[in-house]
């Protein structure tokens, strides 16, 4: 009788989560843990998925605007907008669209408000170090981007205008000050015999805003970006399909701004100019049931360009260009057995970059990978599941890095299960590590080069006498290594009652060697020399939690939050032995004590969302998200060179979005909200939040069968 | 009756708080120098202040120094620049101390990592420098090196905690000396703050010290 009850229970919860759309269901597909198709409710590492129908009654135009709502996902701002993911920087999760990785980061950041989210039908989320599948930068996690498959005929166009004031605190438009921002999108699927095809199109034109006085280009900038996406699929036979994915996004940013630095005021004009492309074709061959294939190639190209030129002295125009480029060939298979899963696969990949930053932006640099890996996964009755995994990448530049993985789950009850998982994951040094030969002439005339050119450099300067002063760090010069990390994952999930559901992890990353900038080498003109060096270890650790709750059959509550704690590994020894100062409030020194320690700058310790939905049957809703962050370190301002109490803070701050949307008809929907209702802004330290922003957005959807079975009616 | 002594104690910590509020009677501003037994603090000695911005806009002093006695405790007027009157002369984040090509005297210096309180003797094997002006300096220029750090993106200057000058007077006695602050009041900039406030109020230093006059090395 209680068996009975129980399964009936388990029949009643997957009809309400099938019923709900805001309770993530554990029968959703995602296949970036596994790299082949699995149930969420079944993996056994940390995946959060975001839906398509998410995203939109989210009214998320960028990858940015959508990945601020997730638990344990911090934005940054230097260098475009960066994720940290369990705390690890930026350079350190991998972004990949259709499971291809996108290029084109500066500073180690790519910038995910260029990602438009037109033509994308999910997000995966992977936490914790995912190189054994991934290989180079997965020491975090990894984002996948799953772009919308050609399923069915289908025209959809929107349109959205938003609206912000930075003086006002309400979008008043056509004002001098507001901030408007317009979207246009069309997506459109047709098939053409057997060939299916998806084309999306997205544009979007905003201003700038200028409303910081003080210095230069920490605005958000005037913008128009292009996207366009098109999806080809065509089945050959019953066994095989093949599929194209083209994917292309320009961005142009071009202002006019004045500086004043100490009473003179220089004029600038800038223009930038970024280009990305991506051509994915996948075959995937079934050769039987149990045998699967896919053969996938890729290619990705980037370019920025940006000029800039200063009004009063013509001739001194500043020019940067980077170009990298990526070709890549994999080839996959799955074998599929009753107590057993083999996934395992081969590639190459091909690596170039030319930048104005390197010694010549002629001198093509290059960088092969070839790499294997391989996943068993072994069902051990039905409660248990373990995977094991690892991957070697071999490089032509630099030492091979082998990463291994192992997952576990263990379903206890039916509506109780635990994962775990420990894994490594890597960071190649990138080109800019291995090749900047860049001065400043603007900030001091220092100058940075890659590793590859700074002992030559440096040397030949030391011969022509112009080296005042070698570092004991030049000495520590060699070829840099790959960064490694090593991450444990251990997370319950319980579903006390068929409408909640509820998540609790605890993860910990280990980081060694990773690579700084450190100063080599002083000119005899006094100017700084540096190059990079593998040298930091750190950790984070931390707890996440989220619960998802249907309240009633409208309303629903989705809820996370994080806490995390980071430290230097170097600097805690220094601390643990004394050998760190802060200062008393009259300013006498004294020996910094552990509780002092705030670890790595830039990270808030807590971060949650609270989300409440309204949905009707009529598709009728109501969005509210509150979104916090705690203060967080932004300049070391007691001279200790280590980050504690005392440093200075960037507020916390709280962000409200309000989202609601009705169906006119079967044809039009119509949606506006209001973001950031509580008007936050901080121009310093969140130049890319804009002001309290309302928007409306019309959208019209046309799916010629639906209508065709209408008008039978 | 709860809520009302809540409220009660709710306008009284308020009320306290304007009092902290007060402006103090001292001007926090002004040059100032106090000694509270054997600790000497000196605030707002002026160090070249800046005066104007250089042909290519940088900001710059009148290249005056401020002379300073650790003995009597005196800010000693620049006419005597080239007499034993003094041990430190400040200008910007240069210390010169009283020696070779400074100054007549037999002064010497060296920068002691740890606090103020924990350094109590001077070590007998310890190796004064001394200025080898413009080249070097005792105690050596630069950011991160002697006794501060200048970081560009916030164009502010902090005095590195635990960091102690152990100074050989001009006469050959012994003192120790912590910077404690470069700006005017003896607060920091934020961060944020525009960089006319940063230009105005930086080179005025703020620094405590312990003059041991019996020619000992004990503190």
């Amino acid at each position: 009788m209680r068996i009975c009850a129980v399964v009936l229970s388990i029949l009643a919860a997957t009809q309400v989560m099938a019923q709900s759309d805001t309770l993530l269901s554990m029968e959703e597909v995602v296949v970036t843990a596994t790299r082949q198709e699995r149930r969420l409710g079944n993996v056994t590492i940390p995946v959060n998925l975001i839906q398509r129908k998410q995203i939109q009654q989210a009214g998320s135009l960028r990858l940015r605007d959508i990945l601020q709502e997730q638990p344990g996902i911090q934005l940054t701002s230097n260098f475009g907008t960066g994720i940290q993911m369990q705390g690890l920087n930026p350079e350190h999760t991998l972004i990949l669209i259709d499971g291809q990785p996108l290029v084109g980061r500066t500073s180690g950041v790519l910038d995910v408000s260029r990602i438009a989210l037109a033509g994308i039908k999910r997000i995966e989320v992977v936490k914790g170090p995912s190189s054994s599948l991934y290989g180079s930068e997965a020491m975090a996690g990894v984002i996948n981007l799953i772009t919308e498959n050609p399923t069915q005929p289908l025209l959809e166009a929107s349109l959205r205008y938003g609206v912000a004031d930075p003086d006002q605190g309400w979008g008043i438009p056509f004002k001098r000050n507001s901030f408007q921002q317009t979207e246009a999108d069309l997506q459109a699927t047709y098939f053409i015999g057997k060939l299916k095809v998806r084309h999306s199109n997205n544009l979007l034109f905003a201003d700038g805003v200028s409303f910081r006085p003080f210095s230069q280009d920490r605005i958000p900038r005037p913008i128009h970006r292009i996207t366009h996406q098109t999806s080809i699929q065509q089945n050959l036979g019953n066994r095989a399909e093949l599929k194209l994915l083209a994917r292309y996004n320009q961005d142009r940013f071009q202002q006019e701004f004045s500086v004043r630095n100490n009473g003179v005021t220089i004029d600038s004009y800038g223009r930038e100019l970024n280009s990305e492309l991506n051509i994915q074709p996948t075959l995937f061959f079934r050769i039987s049931e149990k045998i699967r294939l896919h053969t996938r190639g890729y290619l990705t190209s980037y370019s920025g360009d940006q000029k800039l030129r200063f009004v009063q002295k013509p001739d001194s125009s500043y020019l940067d260009r980077f170009e990298q480029r990526l070709f890549r060939i994999e080839e996959q298979v799955d074998i599929k057995k009753k107590n057993y899963t083999v996934t395992a696969g081969v590639g190459f990949q091909l690596e170039q970059a030319n930048s104005t930053r390197y010694d010549a932006l002629a001198n093509q640099k290059q960088n092969n990978v070839s790499y294997v890996f391989a996943q068993w996964e072994l069902n051990t009755g039905e409660k248990w599941i373990s995977i094991w995994g690892a991957r070697y990448d071999h490089h032509t530049l630099f030492a091979g890095a082998l990463t291994p993985k192992w997952s576990l789950r263990y379903q206890a009850k039916p509506n109780l299960s635990f994962t775990a998982s420990v894994g490594q994951g890597f960071k190649a040094p990138d080109f800019r590590q291995l090749y900047l030969n860049f001065t400043n002439t603007v900030a001091g005339g220092y100058s940075v080069f890659g590793t590859q050119d700074a002992i030559r450099v440096i040397n030949e300067l030391n011969r022509l006498g112009q080296i005042a002063e070698l570092k004991p760090d030049f000495t520590k010069l060699t070829s840099l290594r790959p960064e490694h990390s090593t991450g444990i994952n251990v997370s319950m999930q319980y579903n006390p009652t068929p409408t909640i559901t509820s998540q609790l992890s605890v993860f910990r990353n280990d980081i060694q060697s990773l690579i700084d900038v450190r100063q080599v080498a002083t000119r005899t003109d006094g100017s700084q020399l540096f190059s990079y060096l593998n040298v930091n270890r750190a950790f984070t650790q931390g707890l996440e939690t989220s619960l998802q709750w249907q309240i009633h059959k409208n309303w629903s509550i989705n809820s996370g939050y994080q806490l995390l704690l980071t430290g230097d590994k170097e600097e805690w020894e220094q601390i643990l032995q004394g050998k760190e100062y802060v200062r008393e409030s009259n300013g006498s020194s004294r020996v910094m004590n552990k509780k002092d320690y705030i670890g790595l700058p830039n990270r808030s310790k807590h971060q949650g969302q609270l989300k409440v939905k309204y949905e009707d049957r009529e598709a009728r809703y109501v969005f509210i998200r509150l979104l916090y962050r705690s203060r967080w370190t932004v300049a070391n301002s007691n001279g200790n060179g280590v980050h504690d109490v005392q440093d200075e803070y960037a507020n916390g701050f709280a962000q409200l979005h309000i989202a609601g949307g009705l169906p006119i008809n079967n044809t039009i929907s119509l949606q506006a909200g209001i973001d950031n209702l509580l008007n936050y802004q901080d121009i310093f330290y969140l130049p890319n939040l804009a002001g309290r922003t309302v928007f409306i957005t019309v959208r019209a959807k046309f799916e010629p069968k639906q209508i065709k079975k209408i008008n039978h009616h | 009756m709860r809520i009302i002594l809540l409220a009660a104690a709710v306008l009284l910590a308020i009320t306290s708080c304007e009092k902290d509020k007060l402006p103090k009677t001292v001007d926090q501003r002004a040059y100032a120098i106090e000694t509270i037994g054997k600790i000497t603090t000196v605030k707002n000695l002026p160090a070249d202040t800046i005066i104007g911005t250089n042909s290519i806009g940088q900001p710059v002093g009148a290249g005056r120094y401020s002379f300073f006695s650790l003995e009597t405790g005196q800010w000693i007027p620049n006419a005597d620049s080239n007499s034993t009157r003094w041990d430190l002369a400040f200008a910007g984040t240069t210390i010169r101390i009283n020696n070779a090509t400074s100054g007549p005297g037999a002064g010497g210096a060296f920068v002691f990592n740890g606090t103020f309180e924990s350094l109590l003797s001077v070590p007998t094997d310890s190796v004064f420098r001394i200025d080898n002006h413009p080249v070097s300096y005792a105690i050596t220029r630069g950011s991160g090196k002697a006794w501060y750090t200048y970081d560009g993106p916030t164009n502010l200057l902090t005095p590195i905690p635990g960091r102690t000058l152990v100074i050989r007077t001009v006469t050959g006695k012994f003192a120790k000396v912590e910077i404690l602050n470069y700006y005017r009041g003896g607060q920091t900039p934020s961060a944020t703050a525009p960089d006319s406030i940063k230009t105005r109020d930086q080179r005025f230093l703020h620094f405590r010290y312990t003059y041991q006059g019996n020619g000992t090395r004990q503190f």
